[in-house]
């Protein structure tokens, strides 16, 4: 019982370690990511890829409601996984930052330096008191020079550069899915394709388009975009296409 | 935690600030950064500062002296131009001190920035930036010239004491500007070398300095290439010329 206690404890408070040097809200924070429906990024040489699933809880609710992409700047844009609610903040902390740079420089932000504004702000969450981390991960996908830039954000406010990954619900599966596929001589609509199997690889489920929802930033426009319901259904027409090629 | 939303690191308020310290403010100034009332009694460039963009780097060419209203030389070996980042000089027109506090601010800023970003920032970053601090900064009346390079190639921009940043080919700040600017009309050429642009930017300074009474004592010149900025001194334009 007195173990228990002690546990309890630490688990109370963000801001005290455990004895062996744990955090245990930010650990919690990282399963709320997990029990988010997941998000995938691809990087290609022509751009990056985002694709969430937005699957509905109900027939009833309006689909354009469920928000998992985001767009943060022109050239910049984010997908979710965890809490939406606090998604919204820190899109709007990147999104801020993204001006302000504008104002300051006259320049787009950096994806770098953008994700490691909105990391420095979650990280300010692990180690103040009253406050609780954010129960959410980002994928920033976005053009930097010319060049496409992917990069995760944890609840612990630590930021990765990836070539493809995933965050949320079914993460392993589809980080396999990707580390068996990805190359780099892919183009975007390759990895809009990988991207797409590789959630479909975590579902039991066949991919519906109405459940999915995809962006890309364009390596030769410079742009974000988020791509409208005919566009996905055609790529996903086409994943079933290949599939059913393979399985015969 | 005041402001959840304000990470507590900088000031999101205004975009328009420095990052790393409040502007120094003086005495003397008004609401608008303006000196109000002493602008007549600080030391003043007076000056002529000339910059020519050239294929391979920025020739600036200062004169080197320092007076009281023109009228008095309180000052016969200053160096006017100062490397503010890797490669980019700024030059210092208007009031002394107003200048030296904006090439501190400014340095600082690019440092933080070179830090964090692992290179150095855009000439039309840094322009940008200038521009916003000489808007929003308690700086005495100041017209520099920055002259940098970057992965664009050369660039002159001036900034006025308004915030305007203007860039050019060649530009032409300070009390002997109209002298100086009439040397170079017509003999500039965007094919020209550091040299010829050198020999232009000396004759540009050597008219300011017979006729102009705030330039002279002769002239520094500062070379920007993509390898950094040199600066060097001639007590007379005539040791350069050719």
């Amino acid at each position: 019982m007195q173990g228990q206690n002690q546990q309890q404890a630490y688990d109370r408070g963000i801001t005290i370690f455990s004895p062996d040097g744990r955090l245990y809200q930010v650990e919690y924070a990282r399963e709320a990511v997990k029990r988010g429906t997941a998000s995938v990024g691809v990087r290609t040489a022509d751009g990056v890829v985002l694709v969430a699933d937005r699957s509905a809880r109900s027939p009833l609710m309006e689909e354009d409601s469920i928000e998992k992409l985001h767009t943060v700047d022109d050239h910049v844009g984010v997908a979710s996984a965890g809490h939406v609610a606090d998604a919204r903040k820190l899109v709007d902390i990147a999104r801020r930052y993204a001006q302000r740079n504008q104002l300051r420089y006259d320049e787009p932000v950096g994806v770098e330096s953008l994700t490691k504004e909105v990391t420095d702000a979650i990280q300010e969450y692990t180690q103040t008191g009253g406050a609780r981390p954010f129960g959410v991960a980002l994928l920033f996908a976005g053009i930097e020079d010319g060049e496409p830039r992917l990069f995760e954000t944890d609840p612990s406010g630590t930021p990765s550069e990836w070539q493809a990954t995933a965050i949320g619900n079914g993460r392993e599966q589809i980080m396999t899915h990707l580390e068996d596929e990805y190359s780099e001589d892919l183009t975007l609509g390759d990895g809009i394709a990988l991207a797409l199997s590789a959630l479909a690889a975590a579902s039991e489920d066949a991919l519906d388009a109405v459940n999915v929802d995809v962006a890309t930033a364009d390596a030769e426009s410079g742009v974000f975009r988020k791509l409208d319901r005919e566009e996905i259904q055609d790529y996903v027409e086409d994943l079933d296409v290949d599939a059913e090629e393979t399985d015969e | 935690m005041s402001d959840p939303f304000d990470p507590g690191r900088r000031d999101v308020s205004d975009p328009y600030a420095p990052e790393v310290a409040p502007f120094q403010h003086t005495e003397g100034t008004d609401a608008s950064g303006q000196a109000a009332n002493d602008s007549d009694v600080v030391t003043k460039t007076g000056t002529t500062t000339v910059g020519i963009t050239t294929e391979d780097g920025v020739v600036i060419a200062t004169d080197r002296r320092a007076s009281l209203g023109g009228r008095f030389v309180s000052n016969k070996n200053v160096v006017k131009v100062e490397q503010v980042h890797p490669t980019a000089a700024l030059t210092l027109v208007g009031s002394v001190g107003g200048a030296q506090s904006f090439i501190r601010s400014l340095r600082a800023e690019v440092d933080l920035n070179d830090a964090r970003e692992g290179e150095p920032m855009s000439i039309h970053a840094l322009a940008t930036l200038a521009g916003n601090f000489a808007r929003g900064g308690p700086f005495f009346a100041i017209h520099p010239i920055l002259g940098g390079v970057d992965e664009d190639g050369s660039h002159v921009y001036t900034i006025d004491p308004a915030g305007g940043v203007i860039s050019d080919d060649y530009a032409v700040t300070g009390s002997g500007m109209q002298l100086a600017y009439g040397a170079i009309e017509g003999s500039y050429d965007e094919s020209m070398s550091i040299e010829e642009a050198q020999d232009l930017a000396a004759r540009a300074i050597n008219s300011a300095t017979e006729r102009d009474t705030g330039s002279g004592n002769g002239l520094v010149f500062a070379t920007v290439t993509d390898e950094g900025v040199d600066v060097e001194e001639f007590d007379d334009v005539n040791e350069v010329l050719n």
